[in-house]
C-alpha cells in the first residue's frame, strides 16, 4: 500500500506543477543490546518506517514527511507542499536531479539472509567473554537491522532496495584508568567477527594499565583505525562541495593540488563489498561510482550531485544527499607491513587506539585537537615501552595527511560515534604529530 | 493524538508478566530554513509521531519504538521485544526503580509570538535579515550560513503505576557558521541561540546587534591580535566559557549513571565515585546548578521522561560535591529518590540520566570588577574549539574573541589563547564569580545510538586564578 500512496503522491504533485520531485519510503526494523560491566542491562526493538518528499516547484525546495501513510493524508500533504511553496524563496543555484532510467550495478555482501535467526545474546556472550580472557569487565552494543527502500522520481527512477546492518562496540576495562576499545561492522555475518574485537579490546586493556602522565611533544604516532576514523570522517565531509560553499571544508580552492603525501589515495567508494553505507543509487536515483578524491596527494574531485556538479561544469560524482553531497565509505587502500612493523620502525612515538572528541578552531584551515582514550602506549626504539594518559593530539589536518608516511595491511572497516561516514582504513603511521596534555 | 495505543500498549504488556511499563507517546510539528551565503536553501516542514515504550520484566529492562499505529504490529513487536529480553535474563542486570509519587498533570510552556502565527517567508527573513546585518559591518565574510528550526513537542507519558504527564513545549533554534577575514587571517566563529519559547526569543536574544559586534570584533582580532607569549597568568572568562565548563566538567562527571558505568563503553564514566559527595572539588566561590524548570531556558522542562517531578539541583555547593543527577534507577542503587533528570529527545530512544539547564551561580562582582582585579592575564568573551575526556578530567578550551588584559584594563585582542587544564585544577582556582548572568544554549550528546538532547549552560564571567595559559 505504501508503494501505491508513494506513487500517487508523485502523480499528484507533478500535476500540481512541480518540477522534481523525489519520494523514498523507508522501513526499518530494528534490535539492539545494551551490556554494562558484563551484563545486559537493556535490549531495544525498533519498527519504524517514513515516507519522505523532496520537491522542487520554480527552484523553491521542500523537504518534508507523509505522517499518516493514507491518500487523505497525501491530498492534503499535496496542498501543504503547494502552500508553502508559495511562501519561501527559490534556490537561485539549483539546477535539478537526475534524469533515468538507469542500469545498476549489483554490489556484493550487503544482505544478510540469516538475518532473522541471530541469536543476539548468544553473540554479545562471545564477545564479552572474549574480552574477560584479558580485562575484568566490559560494556557495550550490539545492534543489527534490517531496512527496505523504495525510491521513485518524476524523472524516470523506480527503485526497490533491502539491505542489512550488524554492528558490534566492545570497551574492555582492566581498572578504572585502563581500557581498550574495539568495534567489528558490516553487511553480513561474514566477516562480523565479535570474539576477535572482544578478545583485542581486552588485550588493550590489559596492556594500557598503570598509565603514566603523558608528556607534551612532537610523536610519530601509530593510529589504529578506530583512531583515525573520526579523522577521516571529518576529511570525507570536508571533500563534499556544500561544506567548500559553507566554510566547513579545508579542501577549499585546493582541487588538483596537493594535499597529502604523494604515496596516498583516498577513495569515497559506495560500492565497497560489506560496506555500511554501500547502496547502488544515492538519493536522486542516479548511479553510483568509486571515486578517487585523493590521488597520489593530489586532491582529484570534490563529492557533487546532479545540481552542484551542474553549478560547477563539472561531473556528477552520484554522491547525493537531495540537501548536500555526502560522502558515503572513505576507503584507504592496505598496505603491504603488519602494524608490528611498522611499530618496529619507529623510534620515538605513540601507539594510539582510539580518539575521541574532535573539534576544530578553524575548519578553513584544518587546526583541530581530539583526545586520545583507551590504550596509549609509547614506543621507544621500536619497542612499546607501557601506557600513557592525559593527552591531547592538536594539529591540522592537512600536516596530517602530508605525514602520512606508511600504512599497515589491518584494513578495518570503523563506524563509531564520531565516525558516521563509514571508514575503511588501516592502521596508519603518521610523523612528527604535536601532542598537547594539561598543565597543573 | 493516539493515546489509546499508548494505553493498550501498558496494558499488553502487564497481561503477558511485565511488572512494569511505561509508555510515551509523542507528536511533533516542525519548520526548517537554511540560508547559505544569502541564497536560500531546501526549507522543510512536516509533523511526525511515535510511540516509545519501556517495560521491565523479570527484572529486565526492554525498550521498544514504533512509528505504525496499527495494534497488531503494536502486539507483534511487543512480542518480538519480550522474546528477546526473556532470552536477555540469563546475563541480564537486575533492574528496579526508586519509588515515587503518582499523579497526573498536564502543563504547557507559552509562546507570545507563536511559532504557528509567522509564515515560512517571515522566519526566512529573519535569516536575510541577520545575513543583511552582518554584511552591513563591510567587514569581509566569504563564507555566511545559518539554520533556523521550530518545534512543537506533544507529549502523552503514562505508566502502569498510574502516573500520566501531558505536556506541549515549543522550540526555536538558530545556529550560524560565519568565516570571517581572508587569506591567512580568517576566523571562524560558530554558536547556537536555543529556548523554550515562541518568536519572542529571537528579539530577546538581540542577535542581529550581537553578531554584528561578533564579526567586527573577530574581524579586528585576526589583523591586529597578537599571540600571547604564554605562562601562568589570570584569567577572565565569561559566561560562553563558565557555561560549557560547568556542563562538560561538573554536570557530566555528577550524572550517576556514568558513575555507575551505565555509559562506559561509549559517552564514558566519571572521575568522580558513588561515595564521591561531600568531597571538596573547587573553590569556596563556587556553586553549580542545574536546574530543568528555567521558564525559557533550552532544557526547560517541568516533568522528567519517567514522570518525575523537576527540581533546582545543586550540583556543586561552595565547592563541594553536593548532589548527583538521578533516574529511577540510579536512585534505587543509590537508595535515593530520582530527582527528575531523565529524559530522551525522541520517542525512539531510551530516556537516561541528561543535564536541563545546567550553570555557574551568580555571585556579587561586576565583570569591570573581575578585570579591575587582574594586574596580567587574559579576557575570554567567547570559545572555539574544546574537549574533554571521556572521564571529564583533562579539558582544553581555545578562546574566540579574546583580549589581553594588563594592570586592570583590557590592552589588546589575542589570537586564541589556550586553556588546557585538568578539573579540579580549574574549579580550585576560581577565586571571585560575577553578577551578571546569561543562559545558553547547546545539543549535548551522550548514549549509543547518539541521543542529543537540547540543554542551556551558563553562569557568570568568572576570575580564575594562576592558571597555565598557551
Amino acid at each position: 500500500m505504501e508503494k501505491e500512496i508513494a506513487k500517487y503522491l508523485l502523480k499528484k504533485l507533478i500535476e500540481k506543477g512541480s518540477d522534481d520531485v523525489v519520494i523514498s519510503y523507508v522501513s526499518s526494523e530494528a534490535k539492539q543490546i545494551k551490556f554494562v560491566n558484563n551484563e545486559i542491562v537493556k535490549t531495544g526493538t525498533e519498527y519504524l518506517r517514513s515516507l519522505n518528499v523532496f520537491a522542487s516547484l520554480k527552484k523553491r525546495l521542500i523537504s518534508t514527511t507523509l505522517k499518516d501513510i493514507t491518500k487523505k493524508s497525501a491530498d492534503n500533504l499535496v496542498d501543504n507542499i503547494l502552500n508553502f511553496s508559495k511562501n519561501i524563496r527559490a534556490k537561485d543555484d539549483y539546477y535539478g536531479i537526475a534524469k533515468g532510467p538507469f542500469k545498476y550495478k549489483k554490489i556484493e555482501d550487503l544482505y544478510e539472509k540469516n538475518y532473522d535467526d541471530i541469536d543476539m545474546v548468544d553473540l554479545t556472550v562471545k564477545g564479552i567473554n572474549a574480552s574477560l580472557e584479558n580485562a575484568k569487565r566490559a560494556s557495550g552494543i550490539l545492534e543489527g537491522s534490517n531496512a527496505k527502500i523504495y525510491l521513485t522520481t518524476s524523472n524516470n527512477v523506480e527503485l526497490e532496495y533491502e539491505g542489512t546492518h550488524l554492528y558490534f562496540s566492545i570497551r574492555a576495562f582492566y581498572d578504572k584508568e585502563s581500557s581498550g576499545h574495539k568495534t567489528v561492522s558490516g553487511r553480513t555475518l561474514k566477516k562480523f567477527n565479535v570474539e576477535k574485537a572482544g578478545l583485542e579490546a581486552g588485550k588493550v586493556a590489559k596492556d594500557a594499565k598503570n598509565p603514566i602522565e603523558g608528556k607534551p611533544g612532537r610523536y610519530d604516532v601509530i593510529l589504529d583505525p578506530l583512531a583515525s576514523a573520526p579523522l577521516f570522517d571529518a576529511i570525507g565531509n570536508s571533500s563534499s562541495i556544500f561544506n567548500v560553499e559553507t566554510g566547513t571544508s579545508f579542501f577549499g580552492n585546493r582541487l588538483n593540488k596537493k594535499v597529502a603525501d604523494s604515496g596516498f589515495t583516498m577513495y569515497d567508494d559506495p560500492t565497497y563489498p560489506d560496506g555500511l553505507n554501500s547502496i547502488p543509487f544515492d538519493s536522486e536515483g542516479y548511479p553510483t561510482i568509486k571515486n578517487t578524491v585523493i590521488k597520489n596527494g593530489v586532491f582529484k574531485t570534490y563529492l557533487h550531485n546532479t545540481s552542484t556538479a551542474k553549478k560547477y561544469n563539472t561531473k556528477n560524482t552520484g554522491n547525493a544527499g537531495l540537501i548536500a553531497p555526502e560522502p558515503t565509505n572513505i576507503l584507504i587502500d592496505k598496505g603491504r607491513k603488519t602494524r608490528e612493523e611498522l611499530i618496529k620502525n619507529v623510534k620515538n612515538g605513540l601507539y594510539i587506539t582510539n580518539v575521541w572528541y574532535t573539534r576544530f578552531t578553524n575548519y578553513a584551515t584544518g587546526d583541530f585537537s581530539t583526545i586520545p582514550r583507551d590504550g596509549i602506549f609509547l614506543i621507544k626504539k621500536g619497542n612499546i615501552e607501557g601506557s600513557i594518559k592525559n593527552i591531547r593530539i592538536s594539529e591540522n589536518m592537512l600536516n596530517i595527511l602530508n605525514n602520512l608516511k606508511e600504512k599497515a595491511n589491518d584494513i578495518q572497516q570503523i563506524r563509531s560515534w564520531e565516525a558516521e561516514i563509514p571508514v575503511i582504513i588501516p592502521s596508519i603511521l603518521v610523523k612528527n604529530m604535536r601532542i598537547t596534555g594539561p598543565v597543573l | 493524538m493516539h493515546k489509546d495505543f499508548a494505553d493498550f500498549s501498558i496494558k499488553y504488556l502487564g497481561k503477558i508478566g511485565a511488572s512494569y511499563a511505561e509508555a510515551r507517546l509523542e507528536e511533533e510539528s516542525s519548520n526548517a530554513f537554511m540560508l547559505k551565503n544569502n541564497i536560500s536553501e531546501i526549507s522543510g516542514f512536516g509533523e511526525s509521531s511515535g510511540l516509545g515504550i519501556r517495560y521491565i520484566l523479570n527484572k529486565n529492562l526492554g525498550f521498544i519504538s514504533i512509528n505504525n499505529f496499527d495494534k497488531d504490529k503494536i502486539k507483534s513487536i511487543i512480542d518480538k521485544s519480550v522474546s528477546l529480553t526473556r532470552n536477555s535474563s540469563k546475563i541480564g542486570e537486575k533492574t528496579e526503580l526508586s519509588k515515587d509519587s503518582l499523579y497526573k498533570k498536564k502543563y504547557e510552556a507559552g509562546q507570545k509570538i507563536k511559532i504557528a502565527d509567522l509564515k515560512p517567508e517571515e522566519k526566512i527573513n529573519l535569516l536575510k535579515d541577520l545575513d543583511k546585518d552582518v554584511m552591513s559591518t563591510n567587514v569581509k565574510i566569504p563564507s555566511r550560513y545559518f539554520s533556523l528550526s521550530d518545534v512543537i513537542n506533544n507529549k502523552y507519558f503514562i505508566n502502569s503505576e498510574g502516573k500520566e504527564i501531558t505536556s506541549i513545549i515549543p522550540r526555536i533554534n538558530l545556529f550560524y557558521f560565519l568565516t570571517i577575514g581572508s587569506g591567512k587571517k580568517v576566523v571562524q566563529r560558530y554558536w547556537q541561540y536555543g529556548a523554550v519559547s515562541g518568536y519572542e526569543a529571537f528579539k530577546k536574544w538581540n542577535i542581529n546587534e550581537v553578531l554584528k559586534n561578533e564579526v567586527k570584533n573577530l574581524d579586528l582580532a585576526a589583523k591586529k591580535g597578537k599571540k600571547i607569549s604564554g605562562g601562568r597568568m589570570d584569567v577572565v572568562a565569561g559566561p560562553e566559557i563558565s557555561g560549557i565548563a560547568v556542563h562538560e566538567a561538573c554536570g557530566h562527571p555528577y550524572e550517576a549513571d556514568r558513575i555507575l558505568g551505565r555509559e562506559g563503553a561509549q559517552a564514558g564514566e566519571s572521575f568522580v565515585n558513588c561515595d564521591s559527595i561531600g568531597n571538596k572539588i573547587g573553590s569556596e566561590a563556587v556553586s553549580v546548578i542545574d536546574d530543568p524548570t528555567i521558564k525559557d531556558g533550552f532544557g526547560y522542562y517541568l516533568y522528567d521522561d519517567e514522570g518525575v517531578k523537576a527540581r533546582e539541583k545543586y550540583l556543586m555547593k561552595n565547592g563541594v560535591i553536593n548532589e548527583f543527577l538521578h533516574d529511577r534507577q540510579t536512585a534505587a542503587k543509590m537508595n535515593l529518590k530520582s530527582n527528575g533528570s531523565c529524559r530522551t529527545p525522541s520517542y525512539n530512544l531510551e530516556p537516561i540520566i541528561r543535564m536541563s539547564n545546567t550553570y555557574i551561580k551568580s555571585g556579587n562582582y561586576k565583570e569591570e570588577e573581575l578585570i579591575e582585579g587582574v594586574k596580567e592575564g587574559i579576557y575570554i568573551k567567547s570559545f572555539t574549539e574544546w574537549n574533554i575526556d571521556d572521564k571529564r578530567w583533562n579539558q582544553k578550551y581555545v578562546g574566540s574573541e579574546a583580549y589581553l588584559i594588563k594592570n586592570g584594563k583590557i590592552a589588546y585582542p589575542l589570537i586564541r589563547p589556550i586553556i588546557e587544564i585538568t578539573t579540579p585544577a580549574l574549579y580550585g582556582s576560581i577565586d571571585a564569580i560575577g553578577k551578571n548572568f546569561e543562559l545558553h544554549s547547546a545539543s549535548c550528546g551522550k548514549s549509543e545510538p547518539m541521543a542529543a538532547v537540547p540543554v542551556g549552560m551558563g553562569g557568570p564571567t568568572i576570575r580564575i586564578r594562576s592558571i597555565i595559559v598557551k
